[in-house]
């Protein structure tokens, strides 16, 4: 079986529908408990989402994120601010460090736009609650990761991912 | 090996119900099952979340399958008959994808695998049925999408009270009068039973 289609504009773009993705990691000094890392993935769907509706988005498709720990994962999202935010997952344990992705479609706005939203709302719930960026990509995920694999080794291989983006 | 969409527009509860529904379909090994999951914002969070709960799921990122990575679909469905022989194969397309195109796109890897279409579910949000068919908005997309769906699922319809639900279905009957409307929470189960009835007895 041949992929012998050309490139083709999305469906979507024609309806004002764009979309943005990025993945990070957030660290604190101190330890984050599960309601602490809960109630800021929320606060950031709900951060993001009103950017967007500022920036003169006329719906908000879904913002969601997907944040991996050593202890577990939690996952938080948002179909707008009107709707709130939801988060669902465990962690077992309080946690220095967070691998987060954000994936934000919106109705309404370019996705530079989305992009400034995303990323403006993503540093500023972090920064309020004392976390740091410490790593950002855009456009992609963590794919190599092996959800098999153990905790040590999930968090390894994510880092790992980071330090081959920095090299390359 | 039956290819079957959830469609529906972004937030409707796509994924909630294709982990639903993957797992009674599945039943205790009687078939097996495989997930294809595509978005549009290129972090593909929901296949992440599926491939979690431990089910065969290949992701498509970089676009939207029935139009930009339509010939991707099609090589990952073949990939899917070829490696893993599935039984079923539940497709989650973004939530802005035109169910007819996702069809025709599936329809291209029949070429070189034995596959049948199943039904195009598409869930339409009883939350928020006023914002999804504004046509100042997502009227028209929306529209398309619940004018191709072969069954309408109402989605979180726990969520809202009876008069929200007949409003969502009073406005998918005016645009849709073929389509089967299942009332769906995958919260509470309901509808469950009714749409893996509907898959399992699915005739083109």
């Amino acid at each position: 079986m041949t992929d012998d289609s050309a490139p083709v504009s999305g469906c979507y773009t024609e309806h004002g529908v764009s979309g943005y993705g990025v993945a990070a990691k957030l660290s604190r000094n101190e330890p984050m408990p599960e309601a602490f890392v809960k109630a800021m993935a929320e606060a950031m769907m709900m951060a993001i989402a009103s950017r967007c509706i500022d920036l003169g988005a006329k719906c908000i498709g879904h913002i969601k994120s997907h944040l991996r720990t050593e202890a577990g994962t939690i996952k938080a999202d948002t179909i707008g601010v009107s709707h709130g935010s939801f988060s669902s997952g465990a962690i077992s344990h309080p946690v220095k460090d967070l691998y987060l992705a954000i994936n934000s479609i919106v109705q309404g706005i370019p996705e530079d736009a989305v992009k400034a939203a995303t990323l403006d709302g993503m540093h500023e719930v972090a920064e309020q609650r004392g976390l740091s960026v410490v790593k950002e990509k855009e456009h992609t995920y963590f794919d190599e990761f092996d959800f098999t694999a153990s905790k040590q080794d999930f968090i390894k291989k994510l880092a790992e991912q980071f330090e081959q983006d920095k090299r390359g | 090996m039956q290819i079957t969409q959830i469609a529906g527009f972004l937030g409707c509860g796509k994924t909630t119900l294709m982990l639903q529904l993957s797992r009674r379909l599945a039943g205790a090994g009687q078939r097996k099952v495989a997930l294809v999951v595509n978005e549009i914002g290129e972090i593909p969070v929901d296949g992440k979340v599926i491939e979690e709960s431990g089910m065969q799921v290949k992701d498509i990122g970089g676009g939207c399958i029935c139009c930009e990575v339509a010939a991707t679909f099609a090589k990952t469905v073949y990939n899917l008959y070829r490696d893993f022989r599935p039984d079923h194969v539940l497709v989650e397309p973004t939530g802005v994808a035109v169910p007819h195109q996702v069809k025709l796109a599936a329809r291209m890897s029949g070429r070189d695998a034995k596959i049948s279409v199943g039904p195009a579910i598409v869930l339409f949000d009883a939350t928020r049925p006023a914002e999804l068919l504004d046509m100042d908005m997502l009227g028209q997309l929306v529209t398309t999408q619940v004018k191709d769906a072969d069954i309408v699922a109402i989605s979180k319809v726990d969520a809202v009270d009876p008069g929200c639900i007949d409003e969502s279905t009073a406005k998918v009957t005016e645009l849709n009068a073929k389509a089967a409307i299942v009332n769906l929470s995958s919260f509470t189960g309901l509808g469950i039973d009714t749409l893996v009835e509907r898959i399992l007895n699915w005739k083109e």
